[in-house]
């Protein structure tokens, strides 16, 4: 009789094998997205497809292989060469007005495990390598006559990652992560050794999900604008940690105090004046995890006052419903923004164009940084494009300018982050994942191309 | 239980079949099926709490209560093929039991991705429905299992 059971029972054993391995097939056979032409999310008027909750979403990071011998492809009319390489992952750049440029490079403070998925998250993000140490350091490069730099030097260390730089007549601002510090600086300096002042603390740990701060002063100097992300995808982290976030906030020069300028803009990672209009603009990172095509990623003008959804609502009235309780009122007020980028391309660099140097058809216009997607298949982003401006608005579909970040198998070569447009009217790109700073540059004049270093 | 202990120490050494049946050891996966069945019953708890209250706190109560359950799972499974092949003590009927325990198991590793979601909907509704679901399927087995165990206990 004992006998008989227990060979019943171990015949129970392989059924159980078989039911388990069933399952967890099903479950990572949902990873199989049907993502729509990223062209029909591109402009004014997106196409929004319907939500979708995952139950496991989608990861869909590019391998690291690096350029090697490689460069990246650029537009008709145009050439691209190594400013200088061997950086540690440099995130922004900045053009001083002698023509020396600053790389920043940078990382985000070690993220708080608060959920298993925290774990999932690391884990996958460093074979993406955003897993970098952080030198927390600016470098300057002078670059000499024909575009290859002559000097490199620390501008400034020990920074706490930091993103934007803006210079106000002598005033070098540098916004870390959790503030905005003051440095003196002389025309031509190559390093600053003064200790900074705090002019505001800017909202960081101990989350710190979006630690990127973008900074921009206004045109007369008195007020800096300042890119601050939210603390979480879609306030998971609880709506407490949000406080003043999401936001672009304005903040007096003189005084140190702020004002929230705009609010409800997920991830803010750069701003830019219009020339023409003189309007402030910004490119956003919207939210993850309802579909590959939700939510598309924008550029916009950026008004006093405005709510631009996050995280009630998205493309002005499209609820969330993962957030709880629901703010009817300030939905209700949502702006839809200008100009669509397509989803999940991450925009991390934007420059408005008003040098002379590249062909006509970039003058007036916007180019942008698209970091690439890690959450969707196929990959979007990967490429600097460039949006016309006609009278102060966008005219026309994203332009293509630089691609080949990603090689034939979808490994990524390289990632372009900042962008700026330097003294002779050359574009600039960092990129985070190849090390390197990209000068685009008009294929016209003789200038030979010849990476440094 | 008294009794199985004198006589296991009283016929020890004895070669007799019926007595190499008593001198089982008690199984190991027991108290580790146990443990996981009350977090899963703890995230069911903490499920309904940030429902009736949605503080993320609670949210994160839930995943790692039904991860720690997971864990406790898989620890019960490799204890269990230890005690089926050290011939160790197993409820019978054993049948029952173990396909309701692979479902309730099977339904909280659903659960984790669920409420690995962002935001409210890692709960509400799919998450604590799957929850409750699973504490279901766990009661509903225990009760089957004693109700079989009590039939054959009477009808031998």
């Amino acid at each position: 009789m004992m006998h008989a059971l227990k060979i019943a029972r171990s015949a129970k054993l392989p059924r159980l094998a078989a039911l388990l391995v069933t399952v967890a097939g099903l479950g990572l056979a949902g990873c199989d997205d049907h993502a729509g032409d990223p062209k029909m999310q591109i402009g004014a008027s997106p196409e929004l497809p319907a939500l979708q909750q995952y139950l496991m979403p989608p990861m869909r990071v590019a391998k690291v292989v690096g350029w090697g011998e490689e460069t990246p492809t650029v537009a008709q009319g145009l050439q691209v060469h190594a400013l200088a390489t061997g950086f540690e992952h440099p995130r922004s750049l900045y053009v001083l007005p002698n023509g020396d440029v600053l790389v920043v490079e940078s990382n985000g403070p070690k993220a708080p495990i608060s959920r298993p998925k925290d774990i999932i998250t690391g884990w996958v993000q460093s074979f993406a390598g955003a897993k970098a140490k952080d030198a927390n350091r600016i470098t300057l490069l002078r670059a000499n006559g024909d575009g290859t730099p002559e000097l490199r030097t620390t501008f400034l260390d020990h920074l706490n990652s930091p993103f934007g730089v803006a210079l106000v007549g002598h005033d070098l601002y540098v916004a870390n992560t959790d503030a905005i510090v003051r440095y003196p600086y002389q025309d031509g300096q190559t390093s600053i050794t003064a200790a900074g002042t705090k002019l505001t603390d800017l909202p960081g740990g101990p989350i710190d999900h979006h630690w990127t701060k973008a900074l921009l002063a206004s045109p007369d100097g008195s007020k800096l604008y300042v890119g601050v992300g939210s603390n979480s995808n879609i306030g998971e982290n609880g709506i407490g940690a949000e406080y003043e976030r999401a936001a672009i906030w304005e903040v007096d020069r003189a005084s140190g105090a702020h004002r929230i300028f705009a609010s409800g803009v997920r991830n803010p990672t750069g701003l830019q004046w219009e020339p023409e209009t003189r309007k402030l603009w910004a490119i956003a990172n919207e939210r993850d995890e309802i579909g590959p095509d939700l939510v598309p990623d924008y550029l916009t003008s950026v008004r006093d006052g405005g709510f631009y959804g996050w995280p009630y609502s998205y493309y002005g009235q499209h609820l969330d419903p993962r957030i709880v309780p629901q703010r009817p009122d300030l939905v209700a007020t949502a702006i839809a923004p200008d100009y669509a980028l397509s989803s999940h391309v991450a925009p991390l660099g934007v420059a408005m164009y008003t040098g002379t140097d590249l062909p006509e058809n970039y003058h007036g216009g916007a180019f942008v940084g698209e970091h690439g997607s890690w959450n969707r298949t196929p990959l979007n982003g990967y490429k600097v494009v460039f949006v016309p401006f006609s009278g102060g608005k966008p005219s026309g579909p994203a332009q293509d300018v630089v691609t080949g970040f990603l090689d034939a198998n979808d490994h990524a070569r390289g990632r372009p982050v900042g962008l700026a447009v330097d003294r002779r009217g050359g574009l600039l790109i960092a990129d985070d994942v190849g090390n390197t700073v990209w000068r685009v540059s008009s294929s016209k004049p003789v200038a030979p191309p010849k990476p440094a270093s | 239980m008294k009794h199985v202990a004198i006589t296991e120490t009283t016929f020890m050494g004895d070669t007799n079949s019926r007595s190499s049946a008593r001198r089982r050891r008690r199984p190991l996966h027991r108290m580790l099926v146990s443990f996981s069945a009350a977090y899963f019953a703890g995230a069911l708890v903490t499920d309904i709490v940030y429902w009736q209250m949605p503080d993320v706190l609670w949210e994160r109560f839930s995943i790692w209560l039904i991860l720690a359950g997971l864990v406790m799972a898989g620890l019960a499974t490799v204890a269990y093929v230890i005690d089926l092949a050290g011939r160790r003590r197993i409820e019978r009927p054993a049948g029952p039991r173990v396909v309701g325990y692979a479902l309730a198991v099977l339904l909280s590793v659903v659960n984790a991705f669920v409420h690995s979601r962002d935001g409210y909907t890692a709960v509400v509704p799919s998450g604590v429905t799957l929850s409750a679901l699973v504490v279901v399927v766990l009661l509903f087995t225990a009760w089957v299992g004693m109700a079989l165990a009590n039939r054959q206990r009477v009808g031998a």
